[in-house]
């Protein structure tokens, strides 16, 4: 589930906006890092977890606003090649904040037991992981598919000119977009703060997760992600039972095999239906 | 592609450049500065042949360069092959993972090919980077590789390694200007400027991209048996997918597409970077502002801008006479 909050981010980004942010890795190590220098200031996890999202979503409209908005109407990999630029910023930012090390995050107190189920043992915080993303999802698909905003949002990403002659403010949709891709990012990192070490590499390596999930799921299609999030957690769920250390090797095989068979994603015919 | 006024003299400045501060005894840091611009800069030339003359992003090309690596070193120290040997093992594998490479990327186009060499390439860097730590020394990486040796020079000498690389990358600019200027290069062109008029013209443009892709990758290995020979050491960091971004970022820093951007942008990454970590630690952090302000604002990057600004000028001159 954590895996699908940070892929969500990313695929409304480029479902709406048509860009690939490779700098989401790294605002989702911004969020945990945010949550867990919060978190040591107050103490409360769920302040943390608000300033986290907080400030990535403002750090995004701003990132937006500033350096993507005048590449729109350039080839696709502008783009991308700018969000890798983005990562080296950020990157150092953090650095220059927080050191290089490690950093902790206690799990919650209010989550910090576990729990008893069909024979095995869960921690709590892991259940509501769990509930929180099926929350944000139904929330998201929500949002998107009936407010008059979730409208606004996906006319401006089909004919943006047209929206534009309508009189309606494409740039500010496209900004908040961007802002809530990173800040749903942010969260995600907020919330993995208790479950993993937060260090520097997070940016690196989560992105590489996200763009797996992402593609097996099909750009830009949110249920899709949903569903390619629970694929690749149930793939290495099994794969840590049966063949440890081959699990990382086993989820590219996967995609590679998604990419040569359904390159528009394994998902791509439920949203023709839709 | 035509080499305008402007691509010869702008080469023979770099070719002066290139001479005459070796000759003026900096110092072996500098040496050595340089030469790891050569050897990038045979990377970076490399990278641009599928991303400025073909136009696709290759987030791939580490592998090519850190199977390079790996070639040279493990040929070289397990098999006992003469350094030259394993360069041409280098070469030949960094062109065999591009052909592999090419039957899974060239399957999409756009973004996705972008994504798809991203995933091999990741999918590689585990590889060698856990898996066959037996053969590839795992995260602690070969160390020890060893230096070419050719008619008695010394190339463990700074000096004797850097007219070594700049040699090489002399040769690999011979072809790549003779691959571009040939109908093979015009081909290329074609299918950068429009794909579809090119593919009804009757072109096999997989093959042709395949093609462009390979020799690529082999450009690219070779620049990583020649990189692996200059640190003395090998390590999966070669690999990670950082490294093909970086190498974006130095030709987009130049200007894609140009004959010499590749290498005007090798050239100022590593001479701002060497500048900047001087200054502070921060220096990537640093390097990616100015990276992103090049992208936003300077679009076809140095050598790109430099050969506008002299159009006009030659424009106006001309127009001056009549």
């Amino acid at each position: 589930m954590l895996l699908f909050l940070l892929a969500a981010g990313l695929t409304l980004i480029f479902g709406m906006l048509g860009v690939i942010n490779f700098a989401h890795g790294a605002i989702y190590m911004l969020g945990a890092y945010v949550s867990f220098e919060t978190g040591r200031r107050t103490g409360s996890f769920l302040m943390g977890a608000l300033v986290a999202t907080l400030v990535t979503a403002v750090v995004g409209a701003v990132v937006e606003k500033l350096t993507l908005r005048p590449l729109y109407d350039r080839p696709h990999f502008y783009q991308l090649i700018l969000t890798f630029g983005l990562i080296l910023v950020l990157g150092d930012a953090v650095r220059f904040f927080w050191g290089p090390g490690y950093q902790e995050v206690p799990i919650p107190q209010l989550w910090s037991g576990t729990v008893d189920m069909l024979g095995s043992t869960i921690p709590i915080y892991r259940l509501f992981v769990i509930g929180f993303g099926a929350f944000i999802s139904i929330g998201l698909y929500l949002l998107l598919e009936k407010s008059t905003f979730g409208m606004l949002v996906r006319a401006a990403s089909s004919d943006a000119e047209m929206v534009r002659i309508l009189g309606l403010p494409v740039g500010t949709v496209r900004m908040a977009v961007f802002a809530i891709g990173c800040g749903l990012s942010g969260l995600a990192g907020a919330i993995a703060a208790p479950l993993f070490p937060i260090e520097l590499g997070m940016a690196t390596n989560t992105i590489i997760d996200c763009f797996i999930v992402v593609i097996l799921g099909g750009l830009g299609n949110i249920r899709g992600a949903i569903a390619a999030s629970m694929l690749i957690g149930m793939v290495r769920a099994l794969g840590y039972v049966y063949m440890p250390g081959w699990v990382d090797i086993m989820t590219f095989v996967l995609l590679i095999g998604t990419l040569l068979t359904r390159p528009q994603g394994l998902f791509h015919r439920a949203t023709r239906t839709a | 592609m035509k080499f305008t006024k402007f691509d010869i003299y702008f080469g023979l400045l770099l070719a002066a450049a290139s001479i005459i501060v070796p000759l003026l005894n900096p110092g072996e840091a500098t040496i050595q500065l340089l030469t790891l611009a050569a050897i990038w800069a045979i990377f970076a030339v490399g990278f641009d042949f599928v991303f400025g003359s073909l136009g696709m992003v290759s987030f791939g090309h580490a592998t090519f360069l850190g199977v390079g690596g790996y070639a040279v070193a493990l040929a070289t120290q397990k098999y006992g092959l003469p350094f030259y040997g394993g360069a041409v093992m280098a070469i030949a594998v960094g062109a065999a993972f591009a052909l592999l490479f090419s039957f899974f990327a060239l399957r999409v186009s756009g973004i996705f090919f972008a994504l798809v060499t991203l995933a091999l390439s990741q999918l590689i860097f585990i590889l060698a980077d856990s898996k066959l730590r037996g053969f590839t020394g795992g995260s602690d990486g070969i160390s020890g590789v060893e230096r070419p040796s050719f008619m008695g020079i010394d190339f463990y000498d700074p000096v004797a390694y850097y007219w070594f690389v700049l040699g090489v990358y002399a040769l690999v600019m011979l072809v790549v200007i003779s691959l571009r200027s040939s109908p093979f290069g015009r081909v290329i062109a074609a299918i950068r400027d429009n794909e579809t008029r090119a593919d009804q013209l009757g072109f096999n443009i997989n093959r042709y991209k395949q093609i462009t892709f390979v020799i690529s990758g082999a450009l690219s290995g070779l620049a990583g048996a020649l990189l692996a020979s200059l640190l003395m050491y090998m390590n999966p960091q070669m690999l990670h997918w950082t490294t093909s971004g970086d190498v974006i970022i130095m030709t987009l820093l130049g200007g894609s597409g140009t004959l010499w951007g590749a290498t005007v942008g090798v050239i100022v990454f590593e001479f701002l970077k060497e500048w900047l970590s001087s200054w502070t630690e921060y220096w990537y952090g640093v390097l990616g502002v100015v990276f992103i302000l090049v992208t936003i604002f300077f679009p076809r990057g140095i050598v790109g801008e430099l050969e506008k600004a002299f159009a006009t000028y030659q424009k106006n001159r001309r127009g001056g006479v009549q």
